[in-house]
């Protein structure tokens, strides 16, 4: 190999070499990262539009009537959401207002009180809890939970919350034992350690120096935790209330276990009722008819917009509460 | 002998800028553990009334650990413990029958980072007087802009109380505490280290007011900074590996400490 050869092969800068290769790996990083992001919006888009091209039919057959109707009738090919969506509505608001309480609840015992031997096991019981799948629950909620319910807390609930006058009203009628009141509690059990879980997490992250200045103030644990820990920590205490309605809006086989199955509203929170998704996973199956078909996929809809506006709603929230502390 | 304390009492009214060397808090051999780490050895001292002390020492000397002895703030953590006697007006705080919150309220606190709580300004002050005054909108609006002065922080932020706490510069946020601090109208101050996450111009404003506020406030202060506690300090109290080393007039153990460990650390041949 003579001198000439080597000047005429032209060897690129070993740098020059070594800043093209991480460019050329930088850009399939980018390209990746931004391709898994758009994945995420091509999915919710193609969701959205098969449910509402499926929902067609029976939004044009029923009309905006589809919402408020109550009649489900496959027999004269009548639907009406009214039903699922108010037991929907009713089990999962029943089940944050039992979960959102005990939830902070543990998760104040946790962060401010539990002595330090017995924080790591309710830690771990709660995530536990959280990793029994559904189909237990609904077991467990119709074999134990119901009839429990049915011969113990419902007979005393009707015979004294049920005679007082308007409220009463809610607590009348046969002791069921399945129906939408142990729904919601099965739901809120089931919603539980999310709640716990996120809102301990998120409280740990207060910076100790902050806690001990509230205490330094001569604040007792409560007026710390609700005034200090809590609106330090709440975008994430809001999150994982909404992230835990969101589940408990869709929760499917455990409600269908216990709610009875009934499309009806009762007044009674004892009477057996139903909700979207346990409508949908009971009756798909036998749902012959186009108009029967599409009015589960409607169903379907709603369930959608509904979760859509409950993370609305979070968000506003929090933007009101933001501007309230003068942000 | 009888009528020593009532004496006292009445000096300090005729002339009550001046340093009458009054114990407000006394510290009698306290002993405090970590677990079972010994952290503080038989440390005694006097907190002279509406003076500063400063406690010095290098990291692990255990100062900030007596500071927050004075509160009972180890309180809140389980395996610490303190031993001995820590008289405020007389009264032993270490006593199990203590009114924590009451005994708090009454001591106030400045930490080494600001901590303004995650609300307004205006809420930020008025937050610790709530709990134990009820005062009416006005009584409070002008509870309000008294601490916010006294903390030289009312020019600042006077036009926009509304805003987050948060939303200040680190040197302000720190003041803000300070009012915070002062809000609840406490005789004792305790500063740990107050000046140590700001630049030199907050410092600066910081010392200013310490000098400003000690004419009404019995302050101890933690500093790792000598300089400071040459300039803001009546009383020094030097600690080492949790021992009480030397305890004395600030300018007295500056120029002529009695101890070679104190000699060592001030002329910073250690620490």
């Amino acid at each position: 190999m003579t001198v000439q050869n080597l000047m005429e092969q032209q060897v690129p800068h070993p740098f020059a070499q070594q800043a093209g290769r991480e460019n050329r790996r930088d850009r399939a990083f980018h390209g990746f990262t931004m391709g898994s992001a758009i994945l995420v919006l091509v999915i919710l888009g193609g969701v959205a539009l098969s449910i509402a091209v499926g929902a067609w039919p029976a939004l044009r057959a029923f009309g905006p009537a589809f919402l408020t109707t109550e009649v489900w009738n496959p027999v004269t090919d009548q639907f009406g959401a009214l039903a699922p969506i108010y037991g929907t509505l009713v089990t999962s608001i029943f089940a944050m207002a039992f979960a959102l309480p005990v939830g902070f609840g543990i998760a104040v015992f946790l962060t401010e009180l539990c002595p330090a031997p017995l924080r790591r096991p309710i830690g771990i019981a709660i995530e536990l809890l959280a990793g029994i799948p559904s189909i237990i629950y609904g077991i467990w909620g119709l074999f134990v939970l119901a009839p429990f319910l049915q011969r113990t807390v419902q007979p005393f609930l009707i015979d004294t919350v049920g005679q007082v006058p308007v409220i009463g009203a809610l607590f009348q009628g046969p002791p069921y034992g399945i129906g939408v009141l142990t729904a919601g509690l099965i739901l809120g059990i089931m919603v539980l350690p999310f709640i716990a879980a996120i809102t301990r997490d998120v409280f740990e992250t207060v910076p100790p120096l902050l806690r001990e200045s509230a205490y330094g103030l001569g604040c007792t644990t409560w007026e710390v935790v609700w005034n200090v820990v809590f609106p330090y920590t709440r975008v994430g205490v809001v999150g994982g209330a909404m992230l835990a309605l969101g589940r408990a809006l869709g929760e499917t086989m455990a409600v269908t276990f216990v709610i009875g199955n009934a499309h009806r509203i009762s007044t009674s929170l004892m009477a057996p009722g139903t909700t979207i998704s346990s409508a949908i996973a009971n009756e798909f199956t036998e749902a012959t008819g186009t108009l029967y078909t599409s009015s589960l996929v409607g169903l379907g809809l709603v369930l959608f917009l509904l979760t859509f506006s409950v993370l609305a709603l979070a968000k506003a929230m929090l933007l009101r509460l933001d501007r309230k502390a003068g942000k | 002998m009888t009528m020593r304390p009532h004496a006292s009492v009445s000096l300090r009214q005729q002339n009550p800028y001046d340093g009458q060397d009054v114990p407000k808090v006394e510290v009698r051999n306290l002993n405090f553990y970590y677990g079972g780490f010994h952290a503080l050895h038989d440390v005694s001292l006097p907190l002279h009334d509406r003076q500063v002390t400063a406690f010095i020492g290098a990291s692990g000397s255990g100062k900030s650990t007596l500071l927050r002895v004075l509160n009972r703030m180890y309180d809140l953590y389980p395996h610490q413990r303190a031993e001995g006697e820590v008289l405020v007006d007389g009264q032993n705080i270490l006593d199990p029958k203590q009114d924590l919150n009451l005994l708090r309220a009454r001591i106030g606190m400045v930490f080494q980072k600001p901590t303004p709580f995650p609300m307004s300004i205006y809420d930020n002050i008025a937050f610790g007087v709530r709990l134990y005054e009820k005062l009416s909108r006005a009584e409070m609006d002008e509870r309000v802009e008294k601490s916010l002065r006294r903390a030289a922080l009312w020019d600042e932020v006077k036009d926009k109380l509304r805003q987050s706490g948060l939303s200040l510069s680190g040197g302000q946020q720190q003041r803000l505490c300070i009012a915070r601090a002062i809000a609840v109208q406490p005789t004792i101050l305790l500063l740990d280290e107050p000046a140590s996450a700001l630049d030199p111009i907050s410092t600066a404003k910081v010392e200013e007011l310490i000098d400003e506020l000690r004419a009404d406030y019995t302050i101890a202060i933690v500093t790792h900074n000598m300089q400071q506690a040459a300039r803001v300090s009546s009383w020094t109290a030097f600690l080492h590996l949790g021992t009480l080393i030397e305890f004395g007039r600030t300018d007295a153990l500056f120029t002529n400490p009695q101890n070679p460990k104190t000699e060592e650390y001030v002329t910073g041949r250690f620490g």
